[in-house]
């Protein structure tokens, strides 16, 4: 009986495997075609290999006028801060909705996952208009709020969901062995949390970095990013420009999320290190 | 003083969660301003051309266009199938995640990825793939299956929408995987070896243990996924037939009008949008209520 | 005390916790609150009409009253040091790369001026316009604006823009016929000093001359051509402009240039009137569609998807406002491509620059419209660019017109006077709505 299920079990990692392995292919392959496209300049039926190679991608990227570092730079750094914004506001919001019963929690539990629903076009404008009354418009400050917006729903459902799934019992055995809430915190809510707020983090990361109208509206074209310079391209049909800027684009983030990783890792060995210790 | 600090102290415990909602409250609003003033447009309020007489003019404008249920019918169609699929391989790709033991480069590779790729990059390239003179179009060419780029149903255009259908399904698979994955894989940590050492077989575990523990999560991703391919317009405007367009697209095109009027049309249409996901956001609210209720 | 005994943890500990964490959170409460009342606030008085922002728009209207704009000179000087924002469609390489550095080189070397080019679709750049208009905002972020007609139509009639601006500007009143058609109207629509032209546009048709080897030039050969390539050939939904002004050249085809004109001089058409033009032209577009791209039950809903097909093989043929000299150039189209025209005619238009009402940097803006259509950048423009000047050639010192006619033609390229001895007026603004509905009605959905 205990061998059948682990021969099923078998079988069944295997199938497991096999999926993973196709889901992969599934995503490489064509981003193996966007990376073969930067430098392809006619690639025309029926041919399986491009006819021309060209490297009008590359010279536009690294031209003098695109400025691609300094474009870069402040998308990097918007998104990112827009990530850790997003992140404190949503587990704070998180930490309200799911330890606390309180008048109107069930409305604010609903009004949080609004810009879900409603599409950008509706509040993009009505959003605009209050930045600019606010001085905001035309400034990092306005793109970075304006990405929370359309950024905290997402991290505020990961944050609600999984201090709802951890429960309190770590935290309260904590605080009745006398540690503050400092080492509460730090030692113990943070850390059981890490996973969620590093997947809250990196949703609100992309959701940033590849935000195109509303960095248009609320950074008033003064705002540069990656996505603004890059979605014109996408949208004219110049494929070797657009995916010059595509693998940019991705590898930009891919690199951000490495880091991302390291820091994970080091903190998480050194964690386990001060438990062991 | 000791009921004084006691009553400061229970004061504190009373505001704690209005102060923790405060910046998200404060996002929330200026949000539902812009919500407000999108709104306001479909009723004809537009204060920067001195409208400001509300009408219901342009509601009914849209609501007897022709082409209106042929539209809703389209969107909903979409929306329906590219969220239904999302859920199911989104459910798969998250169990084998888990069976394997996802190591965070796989999830990088198999989740992260495809979240990062716009819809509109996603267009590109799936239609170098799929287009009448797409690279797999080429590879059964070279294979003698087809003669010519006609002889394949090119992803740009199809009446099905099989091309949105596809874009959607690439984005949104990883969606709900990331969606459910850590959920997913904290609950067969915690029950499914215990189910497993009493002998019941992974599948039965998968199906009576963790799927009933991850449905909230679900029900959510679905419709994440639901309102969102119901209410974009970016993919089926490139990939969708000319007739019938579906409803994000009649939106689009009337917004892009040049008269600014037209927006006032473009914001009822998106109104009915609102109308429909709110419908699906209500079904939310009540699945919420259900589990909160369970606790 | 009861409450005390109810509460498991240790009272010392819980009260620490709550008052400590009742700091923090006040403090980021009080930040929010902040951060919220401006809004607030801000959207209080924004909509009471403040004072306040009435004073500053006020300020800014005297900054710029102050400066005289009929005085070049005073205009050059006012403009020194600025930074002026030009708002255009960015998806197009070779014209980013030429504003980039030869525009904005000349413009800083020659009057410190220093251009930024915020690459932007026409709806986007509305939406911004009409979103600082409805704040009240006396000081816009965009200065002057690439434009179409339709969407300046729509913009002068709601005061989105600043003029008459065109007769401050030395080099249009040297170098450009003000009486010509093409600069007093717009679509249809009279610029009234608004607007300065920037390049002249025409469709034409591009092909493989390995693959199509006589281009049909005339409507009744080309829809022999579209039978002997069946799903070899479509166009772009009109709605997108191409598609739009391609069905207009068939259109025109059919019922004759003089005929279709009257489409250009209708300000406020009615869907009967232009039907009565079109009509036949309709027919003519309907008995197409078996023997197009998927048997004509669908289009592409934009020029670029075409163009990719095109690109790609899956189609024989292309159209576009220009010839593909830079796509062969840079290797995106064979060496072999072609252009062509039909005999009866393609339409044409004229592209503008027009300066935004709340522009923070009017002066700017003209100095840097007015280097736009200088004889050099124009002659820049059309060497490499291949667009058509808009300059006055018998305006023109007899050394600056040879240096025109002495661009060399690439293989891809038409003639000139050939293309301007066939070009058609295109339909006015208000009515190309109303055409792009017919189609949708008389053509796709028969």
């Amino acid at each position: 009986m205990r061998r059948q299920a682990r021969r099923a079990g078998c079988s069944g990692l295997w199938a497991a495997r096999a999926l993973v392995a196709l889901q992969a292919v599934c995503v490489l392959a064509p981003l193996a075609i966007i990376v073969v496209w930067a430098f392809t300049a006619s690639w025309p039926w029926p041919h399986l290999l491009p006819e021309s190679l060209t490297a009008r991608g590359i010279e536009e990227l690294f031209g003098p006028s695109q400025k691609l570092g300094e474009v870069l730079g402040s998308s990097v750094a918007i998104a990112l801060a827009c990530a850790f914004f997003t992140t404190t506001v949503a587990t704070m919001a998180g930490r309200a909705l799911s330890r606390y019963r309180f008048c109107g929690r069930e409305v604010f539990r609903f009004a949080v996952l609004l810009p879900f629903l409603i599409p950008a076009t509706v509040f993009a404008m009505g959003v605009q208009v209050a930045f600019i009354r606010a001085g905001l418009a035309g400034t990092v400050v306005g793109v970075v709020l304006a990405h929370s917006i359309v950024a905290l729903p997402y991290a505020a459902l990961i944050m609600t969901d999984a201090m709802e799934a951890a429960g309190n019992r770590l935290e309260e055995q904590a605080r009745l062995c006398g540690a503050g809430p400092v080492r509460t915190w730090s030692g113990i809510i943070i850390p059981t949390l890490l996973p969620s707020l590093l997947s809250a983090a990196s949703m609100s990361y992309i959701l940033s970095f590849s935000q195109y109208f509303l960095t248009l509206l609320v950074g008033s074209g003064k705002v540069k990013t990656l996505a603004l310079v890059m979605f014109p391209y996408l949208s004219s049909g110049d494929r070797t420009i657009a995916s010059a800027y595509g693998v940019v684009f991705l590898a930009a983030t891919l690199v951000v999320f490495f880091l991302f990783e390291l820091l994970l890792h080091k903190r998480m060995a050194r964690e386990i290190d001060y438990f062991n210790g | 003083m000791v009921v004084h600090s006691l009553k400061a102290r229970r004061m504190g415990r009373a505001a704690a969660p209005y102060l923790l909602l405060a910046p998200a409250a404060v996002l929330v609003g200026v949000f539902l301003f812009g919500v407000a003033n999108g709104v306001a447009q479909g009723f004809g309020i537009m204060p920067f051309l001195g409208m400001y007489e509300p009408t219901l003019g342009y509601w009914v404008q849209v609501l007897t266009r022709p082409d209106l249920a042929a539209s809703v019918q389209f969107s909903l169609y979409i929306a329906f199938v590219s969220s239904a699929i999302a859920l199911v391989g989104g459910v798969l790709l998250s169990a084998a995640l888990c069976a394997v033991r996802q190591t965070r480069m796989l999830s990088l590779v198999n989740v992260q990825i495809p979240l990062m790729c716009a819809h509109i990059l996603v267009v590109l390239f799936m239609v170098s793939l799929f287009a009448g003179s797409g690279l797999v179009t080429r590879l059964l060419f070279h294979l003698g299956l087809v003669s010519s780029p006609s002889g394949f149903p090119s992803i740009v255009g199809d009446p099905s929408g099989w091309g949105i259908l596809a874009t959607y399904v690439w984005k949104e698979v990883p969606f709900v995987a990331f969606c459910t994955v850590t959920l997913m894989s904290h609950v067969s940590d915690r029950y499914g070896e215990a189910a497993a050492t009493m002998g019941a077989s992974p599948v039965r575990v998968f199906f009576t243990v963790t799927l009933p523990l991850c449905r909230g999560a679900l029900v959510k991703a679905f419709l994440v996924v639901f309102a969102f391919a119901f209410g974009a317009y970016e993919v089926p405007f490139l990939l969708g037939p000319t007739l019938p367009k579906a409803l994000p697209v009649l939106a689009y095109l009337e917004f892009q009008n040049p008269d600014i009027l037209n927006r006032c049309v473009a914001m009822a249409l998106n109104g009915i949008m609102a109308v429909v996901t709110s419908a699906a956001a209500a079904a939310y609210f009540a699945v919420l209520r259900k589990e909160g209720r369970r606790k | 005390m009861k409450q005390n005994n109810g509460q498991p943890q240790p009272g010392q500990t819980t009260g620490l916790m709550s008052r400590r964490r009742f700091v923090g959170l006040a403090g980021t409460a009080a930040a929010t609150l902040m951060f919220g009342g401006a809004f607030v606030g801000c959207a209080g008085s924004g909509n009471g009409g403040s004072p306040a922002s009435d004073a500053s728009g006020d300020d800014a209207a005297a900054i710029a009253n102050s400066v005289d704009f009929s005085d070049w000179n005073a205009v050059l000087e006012a403009a020194k040091g600025q930074t002026v924002s030009w708002y255009g469609w960015g998806g197009d390489e070779a014209r980013n790369t030429w504003i980039n550095t030869v525009l904005a080189d000349a413009l800083k070397q020659k009057y410190d001026i220093t251009l930024d080019l915020v690459g932007m679709d026409i709806n986007d750049i509305l939406t911004q316009l009409s979103g600082e208009m409805q704040a009240g905002v006396e000081e816009g972020s965009i200065d002057f604006i690439w434009i179409n007609g339709e969407n300046f139509y729509s913009c002068k009639e709601n005061g989105y823009l600043w003029g008459p601006f065109t007769s401050y500007l030395p080099n249009f009143n040297d170098y450009i016929d003000g009486n010509s058609p093409e600069v007093l109207y717009d679509f249809g629509s009279p610029t009234e000093g608004f607007e300065c032209p920037y390049g002249k546009a025409q469709m034409q048709m591009w092909y493989n001359s390995d693959v199509v080897t006589t281009p049909p030039t005339t409507v009744e050969e080309f829809a022999a051509f579209c039978q002997q390539h069946p799903g070899q050939v479509t166009y772009p939904e009109p709605g997108d402009f191409t598609g739009t002004a391609f069905i207009s050249c068939l259109i025109a085809g059919v019922v004759g240039k003089g005929e279709f004109e009257k489409l250009s001089a209708m300000e406020e058409p009615t869907e009967e009137a232009v039907l009565a033009v079109v009509e036949p032209g309709l027919e003519y577009l309907k008995s197409l569609k078996p023997y197009l791209w998927k048997e004509g039950t669908t289009f592409p809903a934009d020029s670029s998807t075409l163009s990719t097909m095109y690109a790609d093989g899956e189609l024989i043929l292309n159209m576009g406002y220009g010839a593909p000299q830079d796509l062969v150039n840079n290797g995106q189209l064979p060496e072999t491509t072609r252009s062509f025209i039909f005999d009866s005619g393609t339409v044409g238009n004229s592209n503008f620059m027009a300066i935004a009402a709340n522009a923070p940097h009017k002066a700017a803006a003209l100095v840097a419209i007015n280097e736009v259509v200088s004889p050099e950048m124009q002659l820049s423009i059309y060497e490499n660019l291949g667009n058509i000047s808009v300059l006055d050639m018998a305006k023109l010192p007899q050394e600056q017109r040879a240096q025109f006619e002495n661009v060399p033609l690439g293989a891809a390229q038409i003639p000139l006077d050939e293309l301007l001895d066939h070009r058609i007026a295109e339909a006015s603004g208000p009515v190309i709505p109303i055409l792009e509905k017919l189609w949708l009605e008389r053509v796709a959905q028969a």
